[in-house]
């Protein structure tokens, strides 16, 4: 006897178990047990000591730690603020007048985004190499960060494109009716509509953000002086080479919840102002 | 009407990008072909050869693998009805949020335990796991999509889950498979931080980490690392120009792990 | 059984598989490493039949390359049942990847630890080492080199005393960082620290070519100075943790400090790889660079015989000559090896007489004495220094061997004092405090 469509199946779970059991072995799992690995001291090689919730403390009490986590803040600003406003102000400017080329245009700006990280680093390691920023207190910081924003502008500017090809030519037909100037029509018209995109690009950035161990560690290692240093970094340096691999690990269960937040912060954000 | 001024100050500032954009590029590729000769000397002396048919390998796994099991979960979450879909659907959800970073640790050490470290599979799994996420969410709102009447069509004509799936629906998908093959082979071909814990042999080397080491071996030949650079950075930059559609379109949807 | 219990389930699951305390099962490694070095003997290599050994270095440098090739292809030549897999690295690359890897399943036989806390301590107290006590008895090693030299490559099974009890590597090549001149700029070498100071600040172009991107050079000048301001008792006792030990300074922080403020330095420093400054200097930059001995065949590449090479001289002329310095990365033979005795054949291969005169025909200072002689002045400088720093117990070990995280520590700090972001006080007080973090753990 079969069953009719539409009730629920059995089968399902066939064709889901695959993929949910490798998928719950080598993500789910092991962000468990980086959960509890994080409530412990250990050094890798000999067995561990429990210490609860200290290590958790420590990314607060940790000059080191709050650094790590205070960089990826100033990060948030070059990885996530200003491509997203390039490429708003780029989107901007080819939905008003009709652009030559765009397609190609497209491809160029995205191109950044398909090349290995690494190989991002070794290019511009090389860009810097004269001018010494990267080993500079002060400019060590943006200079990584400008890099960030170099890869992702584009992104930013293809979103934004896509959505705005979607907004009616009726509505911009309107504005300009109404005398409407080009940034009076950006705002009234072009940024309300993009507002999903823009939702999806500071998601996406803001992951990149923290994320960002390949770069740190190819240019500067977080240098000088730790005045580079990144909370992905910190995972690596403690677990790897410091030998403090529950504090690693700590620092890791911190990078997913602050994604985890910004994540849900934004897209709450981006519905609430979409149903007003 | 748009004055000329205007159109032409929006030509200059997406020129402007343009230009920035694509500045390094062109000048890692025009440092490594100041000599030629650096091609064959990083791809024999610095071992280049050996890197890239390590990536091929693991990409290859990862994509069959990932792409396979995304179709059949995909299919399941979008075209049936079983209890605890949401759960399920939502613990998807959130893996695909989990970085690397936060499981790197205890994954090294499991698989070490295992003793699967410094084998193709320690950078097979993982990444396969991580790929699935992506590929199951992907292919989900691809078989939403399909219009229920063909399934029901072929149900009535007493075709199983099975042969529907791969006889009548996916056909349709060919676009969305391949932007999901597009996407889980960038990402794999230009993951690091996972070969670097999990490698230690030469031999198992992905194309990224060898960059990596020949940078820090590598310290006064500036054009010989430009060629190594481009090496790694090639295939995916070539699949990149064939299908940009599907990149653009698959990181657009919002769902990727960044 | 409802379904919306199966993922409470497998999260259970999965937490029980993940329980039981980290690293539980590997408090037994040091004792199986001791019991190996009981077993220890010299091998016959050619019955040995078919091996391959897998060695990590970091002899990637001029003449540091040159030797090491040369002697493997010799090794090699001489028992052709053995094939040597060779994973060179930069030195930054192989301390940072060399705990996982010797940790792994499929560990190299030979690798190169280095000396101190950071690196050797670590991997000793994880067992991760062979004690090579016994190989060294068969091999005589003893008679091979001065006893600080074996000291350096001492920890007790558990890792927590440095400088005593177990042997785990011996090194090939002896180090000295001194300071190489430009014989055109330097006419005569100054005798005293005081006549240094003059000729730094009368130097035309950059007194002292400098590059600190990677932090450990900073290493360099520091001690390079520190050696005008404190006694070496003082320093090798901070290394090796003895007790009442404080951070060494004296004095120094401040004139390195005062040397970065008056432009001594390279400009911009901070971003210059160490490579990139030794070739100015090569290239005529300045008079002086401080650096080590195994720079000395890839110098002589390129300046030939106007390469000049001293020590940083002492505060009153004649006194007793002291140097940063020791011996080159240690080779050691790793716990999970599973050719540890033809491993050992080949590092004696590697230290012995005929080793030493390819050290010495490749550019390099070899850590056991030999007749061969150096060819080129700066070589003939670099022997006599060695020999008079042998004769005073001169050699001071680097400071960054203290504790498992000083290198961090003190590369971080130098950076940061360099750049007059932290007062000398502060900086020696923050390094003092690091020490005591650890030194009270022991």
């Amino acid at each position: 006897m079969r069953r009719p469509p539409g009730e629920p199946r059995h089968v399902a779970y066939v064709y889901l178990l695959p993929g949910l059991v490798l998928f719950g072995a080598f993500v789910v799992a092991p962000l468990v047990h980086a959960a509890w690995i994080s409530l412990f001291a250990w050094d890798g090689i000999t067995p561990g000591e429990w210490v609860g919730l200290d290590n958790y403390e420590a990314i607060v009490s940790d000059a080191e730690l709050r650094r790590a986590f205070v960089h990826s803040g100033v990060l948030l600003v070059f990885y996530v603020a200003i491509p997203v406003v390039i490429g708003l102000a780029l989107a901007g400017a080819a939905s008003r007048s009709r652009v030559r080329g765009l397609a190609a245009l497209r491809t160029i700006l995205f191109l950044p985004q398909v090349i290995a990280l690494v190989v991002v680093a070794v290019t511009w390691r090389l860009i810097y190499q004269p001018t010494g920023w990267l080993g500079d207190f002060d400019l060590a910081l943006p200079a990584v960060g400008l890099i960030g924003t170099w890869v992702a502008y584009g992104l930013c500017f293809v979103l934004f494109m896509a959505g705005v090809q979607k907004v009616p030519s009726s509505l911009y037909d309107a504005a300009r009716v109404d005398g409407a100037g080009a940034v009076r029509e950006f705002l009234a018209v072009t940024l309300p509509a993009l507002r999903g995109e823009i939702a999806v690009a500071v998601t996406l950035t803001t992951i990149a953000a923290l994320r960002n161990f390949d770069l740190v560690y190819l240019t500067t290692s977080g240098g000088p002086g730790g005045a580079t240093t990144v909370p992905a970094f910190e995972v690596y340096q403690r677990a790897f080479r410091g030998g403090e691999v529950g504090a690693a690990a700590a620092v890791g269960v911190c990078v997913a919840a602050v994604i985890f937040v910004l994540t849900l912060t934004v897209n709450r954000v981006a519905d609430r102002a979409a149903r007003t | 009407m748009i004055d000329r001024r205007e159109q032409v100050l929006a030509h200059l500032m997406l020129g402007v990008f343009a230009v920035i954009a694509l500045a390094p590029i062109v000048r890692i590729l025009g440092m490594s072909l100041s000599d030629p000769g650096n091609f064959s000397v990083a791809w024999d002396q610095g071992h280049f050869g050996t890197y890239m048919r390590s990536s091929v390998l693991v990409t290859s796994a990862v994509v069959v693998a990932a792409g396979l099991l995304s179709i059949l979960a995909g299919y399941a979450f979008g075209m049936m009805r079983f209890r605890g879909e949401q759960v399920l659907f939502y613990l998807f959800l959130v893996g695909l949020m989990v970085p690397l970073e936060a499981t790197i640790v205890p994954l090294y050490y499991d698989l070490r335990d295992l003793g699967l470290t410094d084998t193709y599979w320690a950078l097979i799994l993982p990444q396969a796991g991580v790929s699935v996420a992506f590929g199951t969410f992907w292919m989900r709102a691809f078989f939403r999509s399909v219009p229920r009447s063909l399934v029901e069509a072929a149900r009535l004509d007493g075709s199983s889950s099975w042969s529907t799936l791969w006889r009548v629906v996916l056909p349709l998908g060919r676009p969305a498979v391949l932007t999901m093959v597009v996407l889980i082979f960038m990402w794999t071909w230009n993951e690091f931080l996972l070969a670097l814990v999990m490698v230690s042999d030469e031999a198992l080397r992905t194309a990224p980490l060898g960059l990596a080491f020949f940078q820090g071996r590598n310290t006064t030949d500036e054009a010989l690392l430009a060629a190594g650079a481009v090496i790694v950075a090639t295939p995916v930059v070539i699949v990149y120009v064939f299908l940009q559609r599907h990149f653009i379109r698959g990181m657009l949807s919002g769902a990727t792990k960044g | 059984m409802t379904v919306r219990a199966l993922p409470a389930l497998l999260l259970a699951l999965l937490l029980l598989a993940g329980c039981g305390t980290p690293g539980g099962d590997s408090s037994d490694n040091a004792e199986k490493a001791e019991q190996a070095d009981r077993d220890a003997r010299k091998v016959d290599v050619a019955k040995a039949g078919p091996v391959t050994l897998t060695v990590w270095d970091q002899e990637v440098r001029g003449g540091q390359r040159r030797q090491i090739e040369r002697l493997n292809a010799a090794f090699q030549e001489r028992y052709p049942n053995v094939t040597i897999k060779r994973v060179a690295k930069s030195t930054t690359d192989l301390n940072t990847t060399l705990k996982l890897a010797v940790s792994g399943d499929r560990a190299p036989d030979v690798v190169q630890a280095n000396q101190g806390r950071p690196v050797m301590g670590q991997l000793v107290k994880g067992g991760l080492l062979r004690p090579m006590d016994g190989y060294a008895e068969a091999y005589g090693w003893a008679d091979r080199y001065a006893p600080v030299l074996l000291d350096l490559n001492r920890f007790s099974p558990d890792g927590q005393t440095f400088g005593d009890a177990n042997l785990y590597g011996i090194s090939q090549m002896g180090e000295i960082v001194g300071v190489y001149y430009n014989r055109d700029l330097v006419k005569e070498t100054p005798k005293t620290f005081g006549e240094f100071e003059q000729q730094l600040a009368s130097a035309k172009g950059t007194p002292i070519s400098f590059g600190n991107l990677d932090g450990w050079p900073g290493i360099h000048e520091y001690q390079a100075v520190l050696n005008a301001y404190a006694p070496a008792g003082e320093i090798r006792d901070f290394v090796f943790a003895r007790d009442g030990a404080t951070f060494p300074n004296g004095g120094t922080a401040e004139k390195l400090q005062e040397w970065a403020n008056k432009g001594y330095f390279t400009k911009n420093f901070n971003g210059v790889g160490y490579d990139p400054a030794w070739q100015q200097f090569a290239d005529g930059a300045g008079p002086f660079l401080i650096a080590g001995t195994w720079l000395l065949a890839d110098l002589s590449d390129a300046m030939g015989d106007k390469l000049g090479f001293m020590l940083v001289p002492p505060e009153q002329s004649g006194g007793p000559p002291q140097a940063l310095g020791g011996e080159s990365l240690p080779f050691a033979i790793t716990s999970k090896s599973e050719n540890p005795d033809v491993a050992a054949a080949y590092i004696d291969f590697l230290t012995n007489a005929d080793a030493a005169r390819v050290l010495v025909e490749t550019g390099n200072l070899p850590a056991m004495p030999t007749d061969a002689t150096p060819q080129g002045a700066a070589a003939e400088d670099i022997f006599k220094a060695w020999s008079d720093l042998a004769e005073a117990d001169g050699l001071v070990p680097y400071l960054d061997y203290a504790t498992p995280t000083f290198y961090d520590d003190i590369t971080a700090a130098v950076q940061r004092l360099l750049a007059d972001r932290t007062s000398p006080d502060d900086f020696a007080s923050g390094l003092q405090d690091d020490y005591e973090t650890f030194t009270g753990s022991l």
